[in-house]
């Protein structure tokens, strides 16, 4: 019999011979350095649009939100939607003056709108550092799609788009990336949307799978069968975790036996409550091959009798840590553990903004670091400069928003579907893979493939489309700001053209080994570090630089470097404590704060910004508003230039 | 043609900001004002959902009200924003595209005729000035 990844694979095949293919023809008509850097300017509206949100719609997009809608509900609709708000503010206050002041990338803009040098270099930084972080995910996208389709070791998958990319990338640079990008959001379109529907005809739409689990609010999805699930390590925590429901019994088999690393009660106990007394709270637990394992909700007690709430006593379950990966049959009728009730799934404030208990806190802790990272992503910036003018910047974003939005319409959908039909991937997490795993259990085997082959053509079309977009902005700012203005600045446009290419070979190789080496990170989280410094770095930076003339060079540099830096560190520590490398008891408040920065590192890199402006007004450049002309005025009135004429 | 430039870029730096205050000014009030009702909306959700949650959670065609709200609805919201603001926004530009006016000269300058002298052009390639054109008009 057929594997049933070949017909998948071949999808896959095709679309990365697509993309080289597209790739080569646009290359001929790739030849100086303005194709190479902006893709000289003229790319018409429709195609720019199509690129830009070919290259905005990352694995993330692709994979991570409905497999996070899956996981968390309601809550997680608030990434698609942060997303596309992120756009309008980009629409609102930044894509026009932006594209008018007629620089290549964000440390032209620094360095042109401050008149300092330094600015670029710390710009520089910048690009690279947040460039870096957003290419990991994509690069892990790649490895995990490979090794779910075909079980192909983890780094074939990096190994391949990264190639594929650098090739496109040095070979054609902008231009040679834009009409692939184009492409790709159409075949990603196509991906998300085309299985869907098949789906939805044979197994009911996403209005009627919502509507069942509205209407049983204590029900948690229950299997309908057995189901094999592989169990991660320690290594890889939190995902190792196994949390059982309180409202019934679960059923798991250890065919392998299994090492755990911690036992304690899902719920933790409040202050005054009774502590457990489990069998290996404190020390490793060990269950022999074969061991099955039946799990019962039991009773929350404080001083011995069962404690209260609403008039209904409160429950809780195990939850197990393993320590070393394993299998695991979960029995069919259980309740598949880690899934959150139906009433949590579908209202507010569920598993992911209620997790410390400041829902509201951390709703708009979220928000804010989706607009406003989105608004700061270098990647997505220097799009706005392949366009003519200021106008059609604008006419661009517009239709980005409209293709945008038609995504992200259908990713709640499979998340939906997923928690309906495949319940068996919260038990191990893998919920990232509900829309490759969907179409699989179609009873027509051959169509299943077809469809889990287009599903998994779409995502690959979403990792290369983003680190194409990426390793041009990081070949760009290496080539054009590092080399072409810091350490070579009488360099020919031949020579910076040269280096560009040389830069695309190496980030294109350091991207393949980073990709490798965070093989346990997890996806959403490394998207959530790229997000939470842009938003307090670079967004601050163009939004108050672009409409306040007040601001200094070093008011913006000390601004962003405070946002930027205390935001990652906070949310480094967030990770640290969430991997158990550090254990720190801190309030429920401040957890939040570190784990959403941006409600706290946005205005504060606003404010440094503000005020240490305010206290070196005097290098405010003397032609401030022969700048700002240049920012806002319509391209008519004449003022308008190119800040670099090639 | 040429006159237009040399005499913008002899405009002294009070003109400069005079200019940049009136282009700025309108831009900005529009951007705000739509602004302004898209985070009542972004930020006013999360509050019905916390204060308001029987309003959030009636069911609407199978789905709650919050999440076809958030989850579909939401986006052509943004569609109708975003194209209500470039037509704003481009009537604006349209309106401002003569400095002169703007700062209350006459749109014809007698200039026209005088001055052939290009070496203080503002942009460094004319070539690649994409309004060279529309001046050509002027």
């Amino acid at each position: 019999m057929m594997n049933p990844g070949t017909i998948p694979f071949l999808f896959v095949l095709a679309m990365i011979a697509v993309t080289i293919w597209l790739g080569i023809r646009a290359t001929h008509a790739s030849k100086t350095a303005s194709d190479f850097f902006v893709a000289g300017r003229s790319v018409s509206v429709f195609w720019n649009a199509s690129a830009i949100s070919g290259e905005y719609l990352s694995a993330a997009s692709f994979m991570g939100i409905g497999g996070m809608v899956m996981k968390n509900g309601y809550d997680a609709l608030w990434y698609p939607v942060g997303y596309a708000t992120g756009y309008l503010f980009l629409l609102l206050f930044i894509a026009g003056p932006l594209r008018r002041f007629g620089a290549y990338t964000i440390p032209d803009f620094a360095e042109g709108r401050f008149d300092s040098p330094l600015f670029r270099k710390i710009a520089v930084t910048f690009v690279l550092v947040i460039g870096l972080f957003y290419t990991m995910p994509q690069m892990k996208g790649a490895g995990l799609t490979m090794m779910s389709i075909l079980g192909w070791p983890y780094w074939v998958g990096i190994v391949v788009v990264g190639m594929v990319i650098t090739f496109n990338v040095a070979l054609g640079g902008m231009k040679g990336i834009t009409i692939v990008q184009a492409f790709q959001y159409w075949a990603k379109l196509f991906g998300i949307s085309v299985p869907f529907f098949v789906l939805a005809s044979i197994y009911g739409g996403y209005p009627s799978h919502l509507n069942e689990i509205r209407i049983a609010p204590q029900e948690t999805p229950r299997l309908t069968k057995d189901a094999t699930v592989k169990i991660k390590g320690k290594k890889d925590a939190p995902v190792n975790a196994m949390t059982f429901p309180a409202a019934g019994e679960t059923e798991i088999l250890f065919p392998e036996g299994a090492f755990l690393s911690a036992v304690t009660p899902a719920r933790k106990p409040l202050s005054g409550e009774d502590k457990l007394n489990l069998p290996g709270m404190d020390t490793n637990l060990a269950f022999p091959t074969g061991t099955r394992l039946k799990t019962q909700p039991f009773t929350v007690t404080q001083g011995g009798i069962p404690l209260l709430k609403d008039g209904k006593v409160v429950k809780t379950a195990l939850k197990l840590e393993f320590r070393d990966p394993t299998t695991a049959v979960i029995s069919a009728g259980s309740i598949v553990p880690n899934a959150p009730t139906n009433k949590k799934w579908i209202e507010p404030f569920g598993t992911l903004t209620g997790k410390y208990g400041y829902p509201l806190l951390y709703t708009y802790s979220l928000i804010i670091a989706l607009v406003c990272g989105t608004a700061g992503l270098p990647h997505i910036l220097v799009r706005f400069y392949t366009n003519p003018d200021g106008r059609s910047a604008k006419r661009t974003t517009m239709l980005v928003m409209v293709m945008i939005g038609v995504f992200y319409v259908f990713t709640p959908m499979w998340g939906t579907l997923g928690r309906s039909l495949l319940p068996a991937l919260y038990a191990n997490n893998t919920t990232d893979t509900a829309v490759l795993k969907l179409p699989m259990m179609l009873e027509n085997k051959l169509l299943g493939q077809i469809l889990s082959g287009i599903t998994s053509a779409g995502a690959f079309a979403a990792f290369m489309s983003t680190f194409s977009g990426l390793l041009v902005s990081m070949s760009g700012a290496m080539a054009h700001d590092i080399y072409g203005r810091i350490l070579r600045p009488n360099s020919s446009p031949e020579a910076r053209l040269k280096a560009f290419k040389v830069a695309a070979i190496l980030f294109g190789a350091i991207s393949v080994g980073l990709g490798v080496l965070i093989e346990s990170f997890d996806i959403n989280m490394m998207v959530g570090w790229a997000f939470a410094i842009a938003a307090a770095s670079y967004f601050p930076l163009l939004l108050i630089g672009a409409w306040w003339r007040g601001l200094t060079k070093y008011g913006a540099a000390i601004g962003m470097l405070s946002g930027g830096l205390l935001s990652l560190t906070a949310i480094v520590i967030s990770m640290l404590i969430d991997k158990k490398f550090l254990s720190l008891q801190v309030s429920p408040i401040v957890r939040t704060l570190l784990e959403q920065p941006a409600i706290w590192g946005v205005p504060l890199s606003i404010t440094v910004m503000v005020i240490v402006s305010k206290m070196t007004a005097s290098s405010i450049p003397h032609d401030v508003n022969l700048k700002m002309l240049r920012l806002h005025a319509p391209e008519e009135m004449g003022v308008s230039q190119d800040y670099i004429a090639h | 043609m040429r006159t237009t430039r040399t005499e913008f870029s002899t405009l002294a730096s009070q003109d400069h900001e005079r200019l940049s205050q009136i282009v700025m000014r309108k831009q900005a009030a529009l951007s705000l004002r739509v602004a302004v009702v898209f985070l009542v909306i972004v930020l006013g959700l999360p509050l019905v959902n916390a204060y308001l949650p029987e309003l959030a959670n009636t069911p609407v065609f199978g789905f709650t009200a919050s999440w076809l709200f958030l989850g579909v609805v939401f986006f052509p919201i943004t569609w109708v924003l975003s194209a209500y603001f470039i037509k704003q926004s481009d009537r604006l530009e349209s309106e401002c595209t003569d400095w002169r006016v703007l700062l209350g000269k006459p749109a014809e300058t007698q200039t026209a005729f005088t001055a052939n002298d290009s070496t203080n052009d503002l942009t460094n390639d004319p070539l690649n000035d994409p309004t060279s054109k529309d001046k050509e008009i002027l």
